[in-house]
């Protein structure tokens, strides 16, 4: 936090701009400390409040515009890209979508301050086809909030600073020690992926050409053939093989109530 | 990982007593292969809500 001021007091709206910028673009960056530090910034005369609300308001736009533009065009690529820290990217999404949809574009207005929502909100509201004056009207908004919320914090109680700081170090700390926590456990994950998939290496495999000498031969009508593809059946004109059926995988229990057991089950993905 | 869904969910269908098998390369195999696809027909299509 020191060094977050020091380094805006010197380069200030640029570091400024950056920061919520690239927050605004989904990377994972402090645009509330920035803020925050802004605000401390302005109180103290290093930096000009207004300037420091039109540079902070600027970025996000921008940068909430792109991901807005690339929803639009990327669709569910990009939503299940960002989804994918989660368990089942499809529910993920979809959720997200009907809550969007049900509570209403007012969504847009509260979702800076809602981890998860902040992220999702302007790739879904592209997606699913909003306005986009509309869009950056609901947006500004929200941003405004967001930015006046952290901005007063900083500018009321910049002379207290120095004590959050020192907080904020200890809580640095200690998410030192959680970030290497999620490392370390990512590492036992993708291990565990590995030996598991060490284990489906066992399930029997076909290559293309002898499945297209079975698909002419007699012995075609005991063939199904099956796409378990999670992501890629959303936008229209998608391509499947010719006469597949669709599982999903993320529903197994359910969907192999639709499975023969008399038929050999052949199983794609992209 | 490829396959990696496939291998997954035939490994489970194996224990739920069916007969499944992977398709080595999956789709992407396929079409190099020359084999027919079609277009999902748009009922099989998962949609997402529209602000319109």
């Amino acid at each position: 936090m020191d060094h977050l001021v020091i380094l805006i007091a010197h380069h200030g709206y640029l570091v400024i701009f950056l920061i919520v910028l690239a927050e605004a673009l989904d990377l994972p960056l402090p645009a509330s400390l920035a803020m925050i530090a802004g605000g401390a910034a302005a109180a103290s005369g290093a930096l000009r409040a207004p300037v420091v609300y039109l540079v902070a308001i600027t970025a996000l736009l921008i940068g909430d515009s792109i991901v807005y533009f690339l929803g639009r065009y990327m669709g569910w690529a990009l939503l299940g890209f960002l989804c994918k820290v989660s368990v089942n990217p499809e529910t993920c999404i979809l959720r997200s979508a009907e809550l969007f949809y049900k509570r209403g574009k007012v969504t847009l207005i509260i979702a800076k301050f809602i981890p998860g929502i902040n992220t999702m909100a302007p790739p879904l509201a592209g997606s699913m086809k909003m306005r986009f004056e509309q869009f950056l009207c609901f947006d500004f908004v929200g941003a405004s909030l967001y930015i006046l919320a952290y901005g007063t914090l900083g500018y009321v109680f910049h002379r207290f600073l120095a004590v959050i700081a020192r907080a904020l170090g200890a809580a640095g700390h200690v998410a030192g020690v959680g970030i290497v926590l999620v490392l370390a456990g990512y590492a036992a994950y993708r291990f565990w992926l590995y030996y598991k998939n060490r284990i489906y290496r066992v399930v029997p495999r076909v290559q293309i050409s002898e499945l297209a000498e079975k698909l002419k031969s007699e012995e075609a009508d005991k063939i199904l053939l099956v796409d378990v593809r999670s992501h890629g059946y959303y936008d229209a004109g998608t391509a499947r093989m010719k006469g597949s059926i669709r599982i999903e995988p993320n529903n197994l229990n359910e969907e192999i109530k639709r499975l023969p057991k008399d038929k050999d089950i052949y199983l794609y993905c992209t | 990982m490829r396959e990696a869904t496939s291998a997954r969910v035939a490994h489970m269908l194996r224990e739920k007593g069916f007969n499944a098998f992977v398709i080595v390369g999956g789709l992407a195999a396929w079409r190099k292969a020359g084999e027919p696809v079609e277009i999902v027909p748009s009922d099989d299509l998962v949609h997402l809500p529209m602000f319109s």
